[in-house]
């Protein structure tokens, strides 16, 4: 364990003290975790069980179906179709947004036209609109335009986000003016500036931003469950309440749902543990 | 910044570069959003087919009506326990992670992956754990403790389990801060501190704890929009909004009535009522904590 010196406790009475200390830290850390951590854990033995098992409560083992509920819910479920669902769905609205996002965050840091400060404003209040302060108008409007049961609706909604404007437009404004001078003197143009020095220039906030979107969007729940009716269309967080209700059936097959719950938590949290640098740099920079 | 950082000046171009943002804001942001308005002062009859004028009627019905109230009132008090709760879960285990002198970032990862987990998958994960007669948890507690759980039928253990997924899924994304925060505190200003012999956790409220104000009002903001808002799957996937209203918040009372009983006026107040909520909380943001935010919005 890397114990940092720290240059004011040389005196070994202080010493002495830290480090059953320490010790109790590490203690306090490990269980904290193991706590959080115990439903998913719990889950994940119970998605091997059999029904009979998973009604044995205190049965701990890991049980006699090894992955079948898996396969179960994949097939049988619609799970692979759900699971498809939400990774286009999350997807299209990752590339959608970052990209929107650049542009905007371009013309409001390296243009000079009319109405800056307006335009940002106007941008920045959205954050004043989250979707159940229009869901009822914006159901009528996907109804109205035929979306519903559709990607368009899914993602649509999503596409456009203050808060990607706003971090991109901080990273930009961070960028050293002399660079910027280099470009104007050089007379490179604004894609050719966007894609040749801003964007190489920004990789870990684009992909700070693509961690916080892909989760964001994985995660949405109450949207696609208004907007998406017909199964085949439906996003992997829905699917877990039809699992929820189809699995009702006589003894409830808490095994197989379980599995199910486990499939619509992998994604994101594969992404958050693989991408967890740029994510947490993102969301830290942001708040300052 | 100075005009010499700003390279292009064509007015066009800028437009253009912002146009796709703004059509997206203008349609899907703006527009239902001043509908919701409209339609606030509108009577829904015959299920969503006819509307007539009604003024403030609607808010009028609103907050005249017990159920309204009552939904009101349990939302309030459940984003509070939501708040507090989580802030000071985050506070004791962001703290501990940043007491200790490991380099690594393991156990920041380990921490905060419920970051990352989908409300409706926390909601399901709970449910069978915390499940009345089959969950693991139950089992022991009934079997340790005098306690019986019941929260099928008994409305104020159905309030605090849910107010437990709650909290424990938004435990991650508070670490997050809490601890980006004390590591941003210079060393030098809680070395006086430590050499008096003050002790660790006395250290973590009286001096830890006024020096992160700033996010701490951040995280409470934040926070109480989450529990306004993002609990929803909670309350649609562990227990309706029962047992009788017990856990009918704001946000559930809000798609029932417009998605299950098609009163879209009365909805739409709703929705008017929570915009006004937000607004608040924004402001509060903007006027005490440094900087503004909304991740993933």
């Amino acid at each position: 364990m890397a114990t940092e010196t720290d240059t004011t406790t040389f005196d070994a009475g202080k010493l002495a003290n830290r480090l059953p200390d320490d010790a109790l830290l590490h203690g306090g850390i490990v269980f904290a975790i193991l706590l959080m951590a115990s439903p998913l854990l719990l889950a994940i033995i119970m998605s091997t069980q059999s029904t009979t098992e998973v009604y044995q409560v205190t049965n701990l083992g890991l049980g006699s179906k090894g992955l079948s509920n898996y396969s179960d819910a994949l097939v049988n479920y619609d799970f692979s179709t759900y699971m498809l669902n939400s990774f286009v769905m999350s997807v299209i609205v990752v590339v959608g947004k970052v990209t929107l996002s650049l542009f905007a965050a371009l013309a409001l840091v390296y243009y000079r036209f009319p109405y800056e400060r307006a335009v940002f404003m106007f941008i920045l209040l959205t954050l004043l609109l989250p979707v159940p302060v229009r869901i009822v108008p914006l159901f009528q409007l996907m109804a109205d335009l035929g979306w519903t049961n559709s990607l368009l609706a899914l993602t649509g909604p999503y596409i456009a986000s203050a808060t990607a404007v706003f971090l991109f437009r901080q990273q930009f404004m961070g960028i050293p003016a002399s660079l910027v001078e280099v470009a104007r003197l050089d007379g490179v143009g604004p894609l050719t500036f966007l894609f040749r020095v801003l964007i190489p220039m920004s990789r870990g906030m684009v992909a700070g931003v693509c961690v916080i979107t892909f989760i964001y969007t994985w995660n949405q729940f109450l949207w696609p469950l208004v907007v998406v009716t017909d199964k085949s269309s439906q996003v992997v967080q829905v699917g877990i309440r039809y699992l929820q209700g189809s699995a009702q059936a006589g003894l409830t097959q808490w095994g197989l749902i379980m599995a199910g719950a486990v499939l619509a938590l992998l994604p994101p949290l594969v992404v958050l543990v693989v991408l967890h640098r740029p994510l947490l740099r993102t969301l830290t920079i942001q708040q300052k | 910044m100075s005009t010499a950082t700003k390279p292009y000046d064509s007015t066009l171009q800028a437009a253009l570069l912002l146009l796709p943002t703004a059509a997206v804001l203008v349609a899907f942001l703006y527009y239902p959003s001043l509908e919701t308005f409209r339609l606030s002062l509108y009577e829904t009859l015959f299920l969503g087919q006819r509307q007539t004028w009604t003024g403030l009627g609607n808010f009028v019905t609103l907050l005249t009506s017990g159920v309204y109230q009552y939904s009101f009132f349990i939302t309030v008090a459940f984003a509070a326990v939501v708040v507090f709760g989580t802030l000071g879960v985050s506070l004791l285990i962001g703290y501990m992670i940043f007491s200790v002198d490991v380099r690594s970032s393991v156990y920041l990862v380990a921490a905060i992956w419920p970051y990352a987990l989908p409300p409706a998958v926390a909601a399901i994960l709970l449910n069978f754990i915390l499940h009345p007669n089959l969950g693991i948890f139950t089992h022991y507690l009934e079997l340790l403790t005098p306690l019986t759980l019941d929260w099928f039928n008994d409305g104020p253990q159905a309030f605090a389990i849910l107010a437990v997924v709650a909290i424990w899924k938004q435990l991650g994304y508070n670490i997050i801060f809490i601890v980006a925060a004390l590591n941003n505190i210079p060393e030098i200003l809680t070395e006086n501190a430590r050499i008096d012999g003050v002790g660790r956790f006395r250290m973590l409220y009286k001096v830890y704890v006024p020096m992160i104000a700033p996010t701490m009002t951040f995280l409470v903001v934040m926070n109480t929009i989450y529990a306004f808002f993002s609990t929803f799957p909670l309350v649609d996937l562990m227990t309706s909004g029962g047992p009788s209203d017990a856990t009918n918040f704001l946000i559930f009372k809000l798609y029932r009535d417009a998605f299950q009983f098609n009163s879209l006026g009365l909805a739409s107040a709703q929705s008017v009522i929570l915009f006004v909520v937000v607004s608040i909380l924004m402001y509060i943001q903007l006027r005490f904590a440094s900087g503004y935010g909304r991740y993933g919005g």
